[in-house]
């Protein structure tokens, strides 16, 4: 099991969707989770801070799980099967541990409200994309680096690790 | 207004009595503000067919559009994860309740039944519907709102409404 932070949200140029990029706490290794736009803005949103007037549909989910009481451990991106990463978050209530299914996307988006840690495990990590680093990066324009929304950080070589 | 109150649970029948203030109404349908191309979802009493028009995002509509229509996805959309929140540990949905409208915004709240509590969750109207509509629980709207909701925009409003906006909106 591999601990993991967001290390940012970028978008995807290609498409309408939205890149997560999931960051090993120590290390280069990083896990990029292509999310639709609603949830890459649900995290980019909990990532900067921003509390809504009203509660959208991932702070609505924080509530419930706070008042009701239940204790949300952790959340896991468990598999990546054709292209598609499956995640778990994991509940205490009433001393059972319950793990429930879920989109990273989601999952990642309630973590960082609860907030809780993320993970990934080893197979994931090995697995991710199915590509490299590099290759993934080099789609991305530059042009996309540096705009007022973007929070990836490039102070590092991320090839390093791939 | 029903809001803390549980005498009602398990009683729908019971819903109707004026005294609780409370209404209940069905999705009826969604549409789209042809004046502003927004999502509105139209609740509907069934016994005085009186219709509140609700406006909603985009995704949230869609997440309304999904469950009307009986469509599953093959990965758990954010609404049915708090489906899976709520099942996994036995906790009921009651009920979804609008409660407010200030400055244009309606409130809402989602009641839950978990071990021996009740608990009203503040929430947007559109979020409670949609996980309402999930859980197969009821909708209810304050008569404190439905009066406050102003008849003449809605009159306005639909008469300038034609019968192709109905039905027009993507999933």
């Amino acid at each position: 099991m591999i601990r993991l932070k967001v290390h940012g949200v970028l978008d995807d140029p290609n498409t309408e969707n939205h890149v997560v990029v999931l960051r090993k706490e120590e290390g280069f290794e990083v896990l990029p989770i292509w999310v639709g736009s609603v949830e890459g803005h649900a995290i980019r949103l909990a990532l900067e801070g921003v509390v809504p007037p009203r509660p959208a549909s991932h702070d609505l989910l924080r509530d419930i799980a706070r008042n009701i009481g239940l204790v949300v451990t952790r959340v896991v991106v468990t598999d990546i099967n054709e292209n598609t990463y499956y995640a778990s978050i994991y509940i205490k209530a009433n001393d059972s541990e319950y793990s429930i299914d879920a989109r990273p996307s989601d999952a990642i988006a309630f973590a960082l409200r609860v907030p809780c840690p993320i993970y990934a495990t080893g197979d994931v990590m090995k697995h991710r994309a199915g590509e490299t680093l590099d290759v993934w990066l080099k789609r991305l324009d530059s042009h996309n680096f540096g705009k007022e929304s973007m929070r990836f950080n490039c102070d590092e070589n991320p090839s390093r690790s791939a | 207004m029903g809001q803390g109150n549980v005498k009602w649970i398990g009683r729908k029948g019971s819903l109707f009595k004026k005294n609780l203030m409370i209404t209940q109404m069905k999705v009826r349908g969604l549409m789209i503000d042809p004046h502003n191309s927004s999502y509105v979802v139209l609740l509907q009493c069934e016994e005085s067919q009186e219709v509140l028009p609700i406006w909603v995002g985009k995704p949230e509509a869609s997440a309304i559009s999904c469950a009307l229509e009986g469509l599953s996805s093959p990965r758990p959309m954010t609404h049915d994860l708090m489906k899976t929140l709520v099942d996994s540990v036995d906790a009921k949905v009651l009920s979804a309740s609008i409660t407010d409208l200030r400055n244009n915004t309606y409130y809402a709240k989602v009641h839950i039944a978990y071990g021996n509590s009740f608990f009203a969750i503040d929430s947007r109207p559109s979020d409670a519907i949609a996980f309402a509509l999930r859980a197969e629980a009821p909708i209810f709207v304050s008569e404190d709102v439905i009066q406050k909701h102003d008849d003449e925009e809605v009159d306005r409003w639909l008469e300038n409404l034609k019968p192709e906006d109905f039905g027009k909106y993507e999933v």
